[in-house]
């Protein structure tokens, strides 16, 4: 743990992301208390009339828990997750257990699943619990209900100590308590007192009690009986505050049905989630000299890359991960050195220019962070081309400058409604390298339920330096004549993806899902899926259907501009080029290839003549390499891997 | 590649060259040598073993083959006597030595200042020869006349009396005059250019960039529908290549003192930068693995013994090899059509990567055209094509926007990379234009939104700000200033190795003026828009300092809450705040206080009981009990935590404890306590080694309560921050 806060120090210079919290880490924690009552074990229908099978509500709660906790494995993966279970016969709280026979701390609370980052073994236990017609006898034991009722204060308390020895110091703590008993201490006012101050003592601690609310067939959960003294309210009383201001929690504590609440936080996306937090902050907007607001950056596009792979050592009992560790040495006595010990220095000429730590950062540093505005210009002086990577995201913050948010939404306004931007210099941290950046005005946009996507703010596009411009290659030009351009045209107009725009919502990066996928197939010992779910393949069914036959017209009319062109000269060229042109190999083909190009359909087809024989090795290797170039496959190797992955190819068609 | 180079240098290090001119604090030579170094250590930079230089002295004997000791040679010499003709010969010689018959870019470069004498035996063998072997002269002029020092690259008419430059000097001895004339009669007639030094030295802070060719970075087809299956299917086969990539500056690399040049044990040559002495840093990796029974907890492990493998939860999971295919999702490569979308609705932000051009395969006719045509309707039709990429076998995909790019003599589809669904990062923000109330109320006035007028003076403002851009001609143009503008990290580092490797002992320079030029908007930017922004200052009405009480905006942190904050209607302590209620309102603080056993905090629930009893607390002594108590059970969880066991619980106490204080302005109390608490820990009083636990403090910002924090603090800015700089 320690070594890690160590290493994060050292890559500062290219990691974008900052901690800029407090002394709190900013993870979360969720513990499940799980009310187990013979009311929340007897099945009820389901209300979605698609689902039959009746089920009983703790088994829906837990099924619940387990698909949070195999989504939250992936999603935050630092995170911490438990089942409590209260309201039970048996009771286990750490080492003790009803055995012992000594004092309980906490009668009938049965802590199944301990408050951790959870272990394959411990989603595995879930997902039996979950569905205990499968399960053991001594599972299904662990869910009969107790006789007695048990302590709301109790079991409370039992929470803060998990959350107090399990996750402190955590940024966020939460309780999700899933019960169908909305006055568990109708008669008791002692016992209900008690509750109340456990929950002011959580409150205290920093953990938030969430309710899941459970209505029996015949009575409406009425919150105002017992939760509304446990439950405090996390946004300030003033009804006049921004509705921002409460949490963005997809929960409530008041109306709707616990159960659907609980999967409502369930996604269908397996993706990390990444805490909420500024990738600069309270950095000066320099509208003109002396003219300053304070706004904060942030990152809401970034590519998410999988997770890093480790080294998983095998020889114990359980595999556990090889931490690697680094040790330096000098290269002529090849002694351990101490880090304080080492320069940097570049190389020149076959010899080192050394510079001391500090004259490094000073050669570094151009001055403190800043959004400075040089000058405004039309938005159309913004080329396509002109980037370099993804943009951040500003919003003005109050905390340096008073009036900064008005100014900043006028200026937003401005640029919005002028179709302007702003060039700025643009220093993002302490001797972060300065850029030259676009400063575009982004409007807010809302979706269909209302729900905001897209912010409204400013967003910061970092320009390509002179450096930066690579030359365009030489290429010949050969322009196409208005009878191709406008059967293109038409293909193109057959061809719009809904309302003509791209939503990447609708996309997830298929290769990052199925490595999820088959991550947690390997670690719940779950059959693989047969094939990827991937959104990113094109539809090639609907391109056939609605385009098809506007691409033979321009397939045509190329064919035709082509000989027109090029005439007797396109067939020299087409030898001469090593691929051949593309035309169509009009007449000799019963079907109209549009794809065809000359040589490359012969080389498709002596290839598959070939394979037909079963001597795909005895053609050369120049052609197996353009028969697999054409087709997407690696053409590195041997003949021999080539043969092999020539025929692969026809065995996955087949 | 590039071609092989050959260089020398032949520098005048006459007498007269010591001499100073122009009111320059430096001699003509040091002036002059400005130039020299800098295309030096240009060449050296590149790191290419096919560019050689060589340095010829004039009016000196000295041999200068090393770089480092160069510097130290090129002083005045004492004699003015030295012919500059037969240096041009040596210069030549030692090119034909070097680059004998093979293919080389060959170039002599002379620093004079024309005086001494100079012999015009033979000077048309010398011609021929350079000729002959094709080399590059360039002469560069050194005058020794009240302000006219400057430099000729001979070769093109340059004249010693360019009147252009106002360096007619009248006296110039009958020797000088000949020497100008034998010296320009041999770069005319070998061929070449003119410029002058002034003009040379002025240029030397132009960054010169790095042209890379771009290799492609995909080759492969471009398709429409699926040509395996269907017979509607468009393939063109194309190849991708960089349109922008960011350039690099060059990398530090680690070294350590060479062991041995301790101090005394052996003195360092005169002159010699540290990088003699110093040697490289190899980096060794080990594996560790816990093992309860080893000694230390650890065990290494071999890394043969390791199997590749994901972390999943707690749990490592090994991913056998026969896995390793299974987890990689199989693609092929291609790019993939997948639909059009309109240009006016794509939002420019979306742009996630660099970009890259897409032309056609190269030599092919047919695949040409059919790219131009799909340029060409996308061109007209006003839109962009999103296409899946694969650029080889097994690659992720990704995807990626295409747009026409239509020029006089160029076509090309320009590409960049769209986010996936997992890259959309939702928070949310509220609106700029309105305030929607938690009641639903839409507010449209509020000390948040601009008013009418702060609309005008911004929009004013804003169109008084317009950047001119112009092309050669002079003529208002619609670009950014793109080819203006010079990565300024990549330059610095780059000329202050080259400044270093020549000026050892020198201290880092500034970035130049160029490099930094769009750091701030022009001067006549600001001179005119000066009115308008006035006005606009006035009606912002912008104030410095912060609003809100410390403890508003920690709650809203804790709470995950949107840290959009409206300012409380008092500014006030926490004394006086009202305490948190359930949502039934009820007063859980009466409660509280019949809570018999609430007296003394105890060590399970320490951090609710220390807020507790603050809140109730009706004196400063109640406070300071408080504060005590908490203290004890923090130096006792230190004392008792096994390693770092407890590190993360009395970071959680101590955060708590300085986060109350500071509401409470009750600074003292926990500086007191922080204190003491850092010289018990440094002093190995609480259990052995903390020193760990001082850095999770020190990450944590735990340290003094300063002035800026609570006003009451005796503790200044830089007392807190030596606090926790100091071990």
């Amino acid at each position: 743990m320690a070594e890690d806060h160590y290493t994060r120090e050292e890559e500062n210079y290219e990691d974008e992301e900052l901690d800029e919290t407090s002394f709190k880490s900013v993870k979360d924690a969720v513990l499940f208390a799980i009310d187990i009552s013979s009311s929340m074990l007897t099945p009820r229908p389901s209300p979605d009339p698609k689902k039959h099978g009746d089920e009983s509500p703790a088994s829906a709660a837990l099924k619940c828990a387990y698909h949070l906790m195999q989504q939250r494995i992936i999603s935050n993966p630092h995170d911490m997750i438990g089942v409590l279970l209260y309201g039970t016969e048996s009771s286990k709280f750490y080492d003790e257990n009803e055995d012992d026979r000594g004092d309980l701390s906490y009668p009938h609370c049965y802590l199944y699943t301990d408050l951790d980052v959870p272990s394959a073994q411990e989603v595995k236990q879930l997902r039996s619990l979950a569905s205990p017609a499968d399960a053991d006898e001594d599972v299904r034991q662990v869910l009969e209900p107790s006789k007695e009722p048990v302590s709301m204060a109790n079991m409370l308390f039992c929470a803060n100590q998990i959350f107090t020895s399990k996750a402190p110091n955590f940024s966020s703590r939460r309780l999700f308590v899933v019960t169908d008993n909305d006055n568990p201490h109708a008669d008791n006012k002692g016992m209900r007192s008690a509750a109340t101050v456990r929950a002011r003592d959580l409150y205290d601690l920093g953990v938030n009690i969430e309710l899941f609310p459970i209505s029996q067939p015949d009575n409406e959960f009425d919150t105002s009986k017992f939760y509304d003294d446990i439950i405090y309210k996390t946004s300030p009383s003033d009804g006049d505050a921004p509705t921002y201001l409460q949490p963005d929690t997809n929960t409530s504590t008041a109306k709707g049905d616990g159960l659907s609440l609980l999967n409502s936080l369930l996604s269908s996306i397996n993706s990390r989630s990444v805490p909420r937090r500024s990738l600069f902050s309270n950095v000066p907007l320099e509208i003109g000299p002396d003219f300053k607001i304070s706004v904060n950056g942030y990152l809401l596009l970034k590519k998410q890359e999988p997770a890093r792979s480790c080294f998983v050592w095998q020889g114990g009992e359980t595999a556990q991960i090889a931490k690697g560790v680094t040790t330096l040495m000098s290269d002529d006595t090849g002694q351990e050195i101490d880090k304080s010990a080492i320069r940097k220095a570049y190389k020149f000429g076959g010899e080192q220019v050394a510079f001391t730590i500090e004259e490094q950062q000073a050669l570094r540093s151009f001055g403190d962070p800043v959004i400075r505005i040089i000058g405004f210009k039309p938005l159309s002086a913004l080329p396509f081309w002109a980037n370099v990577k993804h943009p951040s995201f500003i919003y003005p913050s109050e905390e340096d400058y008073i009036g900064s948010t008005r100014v900043f939404s006028a200026l937003q306004q401005k640029l919005l409604e002028s179709q302007k931007l702003a060039l700025v210099w643009f220093i993002a941290r302490r001797n972060a390298s300065p850029v030259l950046a676009a400063m575009i005005a982004g409007a807010e946009k809302i979706d269909e339920n209302g729900v905001q996507k897209i912010p409204p703010g400013m967003w910061i596009i970092p320009l390509p330096f002179a450096d930066d411009v690579r030359q365009n290659p030489e290429s010949t030009v050969h322009r196409a004549g208005d009878a191709v351009n406008d059967a293109m045209r038409d293909v193109v107009r057959q061809l719009q993806l809904p309302k003509a725009v791209y939503d990447p919502s609708k996309y997830p990066n298929p290769s990052l899902q199925w490595h999820y996928r088959i991550l947690q197939a390997i670690a719940l010992d779950e059959n693989f899926p047969e094939s990827p779910d991937d959104k990113t393949v094109p539809k090639y069914r609907q391109i056939h259907k609605r385009a098809g036959d506007y691409i033979l017209k321009w397939a045509e009319e190329l064919k035709l501009q082509a000989s027109e062109i090029f005439g007797g000269s396109a067939a020299a060229t087409s030898t001469l080029a090593k691929r051949g042109a593309k035309t169509e190999a009009a007449g000799e083909h019963p079907s109209k290839r549009v794809k065809v190009e000359d040589s490359a359909s012969s080389v498709e087809d002596e290839v598959k003549k070939f394979y037909a024989k079963g001597t795909v090795s005895k053609l050369t290797v120049a052609v197996l390499k353009e028969f697999l170039h054409a087709h997407g496959r690696a053409t590195a190797g041997k003949k021999a891997d080539l043969v092999d992955r020539v025929e692969q190819y026809f065995e996955q068609k087949s | 590649m590039a071609e092989k180079e050959a260089t020398v240098y032949i520098v005048d290090m006459g007498r007269s060259m010591g001499e100073h001119h122009h009111g320059r604090p430096m001699t003509d030579l040091e002036w002059a040598m400005q130039y020299v170094w800098d295309r030096i250590t240009a060449t050296v930079a590149t790191g290419r073993k096919t560019a050689t230089v060589g340095v010829v002295g004039l009016r000196t004997d000295v041999l200068m083959p090393d770089i480092r000791r160069l510097r130290e040679t090129i002083k005045p010499s004492n004699t003015n006597r030295g012919d500059a003709i037969s240096s041009i010969v040596i210069a030549v010689q030692m090119i034909i030595e070097y680059t004998k018959k093979n293919k080389y870019k060959r170039k002599i470069v002379l620093v004079t200042n024309g005086t001494g004498a100079m012999s015009d035996d033979n000077i048309e063998g010398i011609i021929e020869k350079i000729k002959e072997i094709d080399i590059e002269l360039v002469v560069m002029y050194v005058s020794c006349r009240r302000d006219s020092t400057f430099m000729l690259i001979l070769c093109s008419g340059a004249d010693f009396d360019d009147a252009e430059y106002g360096v007619k000097e009248e006296d110039k001895d009958s020797r000088k005059a000949e020497n100008e004339t034998l010296l320009r009669t041999l770069t005319e007639d070998c061929e070449g250019v003119y410029g002058t030094l002034e003009q040379a030295v002025s240029e030397l802070d132009i960054p010169r960039i790095k042209v890379t060719r771009s290799m492609p970075s995909f080759k492969g087809n471009l398709t429409l529908g699926n040509p395996e299956e269907y017979d509607t299917a468009i393939t063109i086969p194309v190849e991708r290549y960089f349109r922008t990539y960011v350039a690099k500056p060059i990398s530090a690399s680690s070294f350590v003192p060479r062991s041995g040049t301790e101090p005394g044990s052996q003195a360092p040559v005169k002159g010699n930068v540290e990088g003699d002495a110093l040697t490289s840093v190899r980096t060794s990796r080990t594996y560790q693995v816990t093992d309860e029974s080893a000694p230390g907890g650890k065990i290494d492990v071999e890394r043969e013994d390791l199997a590749k493998g994901y972390e999943y939860g707690r749990t490592a999971v090994p991913i056998e090899q026969t896995d390793e295919n299974i987890a990689n999702l199989q693609t092929f490569a291609g790019m993939g059509l997948i639909g059009f979308v309109q240009k006016d609705q794509y939002d420019r932000y979306m742009h996630m990567s660099n970009t890259n051009i897409i032309i056609p395969q190269r030599a092919n006719d047919n695949a040409s055209l059919a790219l131009s045509s799909l340029i060409h309707a996308l061109y007209e039709l006003e839109s962009y094509a999103v296409a899946r990429l694969v650029t080889k076998e097994s690659k992720p995909p990704m995807l990626v926007l295409l747009a026409p790019s239509v020029e006089a003599d160029y076509e090309c589809l320009l590409e960049v990379q769209l986010p996936f669904a997992e890259d959309v990062r939702s928070y949310r923000f509220p609106p700029l234009d309105r305030i929607v109330t938690v009641s639903g109320k839409v507010v449209t006035e509020h000390r948040n939104l601009p008013s009418a007028d702060l609309k005008d003076a911004m929009s004013n403002y804003v169109d008084s700000m317009e950047f001119i851009t112009t092309n050669d001609e002079g003529e208002r143009t619609d670009d950014l200033p793109i080819d203006e503008s010079f990565s300024p990290l990549l330059h610095r580092i780059e000329s202050a190795v080259r400044y270093r490797a020549v000026h050892p002992h020198d201290p880092v320079l500034d970035p130049s003026e160029r490099l930094t030029q769009f750091a701030h908007p022009s001067e006549d930017m600001v001179k005119n828009s000066k009115s308008r922004l006035g006005k606009l200052i006035s009606t912002a009405d912008v104030k410095k300092g912060n609003p809100f009480p410390n403890y508003i905006q920690k709650k809203f942190l804790l709470t995950n809450a949107f840290r959009f904050i409206v300012p409380p209607k008092t500014k006030g302590r926490k004394r006086q705040r009202e305490t948190e209620k359930p949502l039934s309102g009820l007063d859980v603080d009466a409660l509280l206080s019949l809570e018999p056993k609430r007296t003394k905090i105890s060590t399970e629930n320490a951090i609710p009981e220390f807020k507790q009893t603050l809140a109730r607390a009706e004196n400063i002594d109640a406070i300071h009990d408080a504060v005590q108590q908490m203290a004890k059970i923090i130096e006792t969880q230190i004392t008792h935590s096994l390693g770092h066991s407890n590190y993360d619980r009395v970071i959680e106490g101590l955060g708590t404890m300085r986060e109350e204080l500071v509401d409470y302005e009750e600074p003292a109390l926990y500086n007191d306590f922080v204190r003491q608490l850092k010289g018990k820990m440094l002093r190995e009083e609480l259990g052995g080694d903390r020193r760990e636990l001082w850095w999770f403090v020190r990450k944590g910002k735990l340290g003094l309560i300063g002035k800026s924090e609570v006003d009451s603090s005796a503790v200044e800015e830089e007392e807190a921050q030596e606090f926790l700089a100091a071990n």
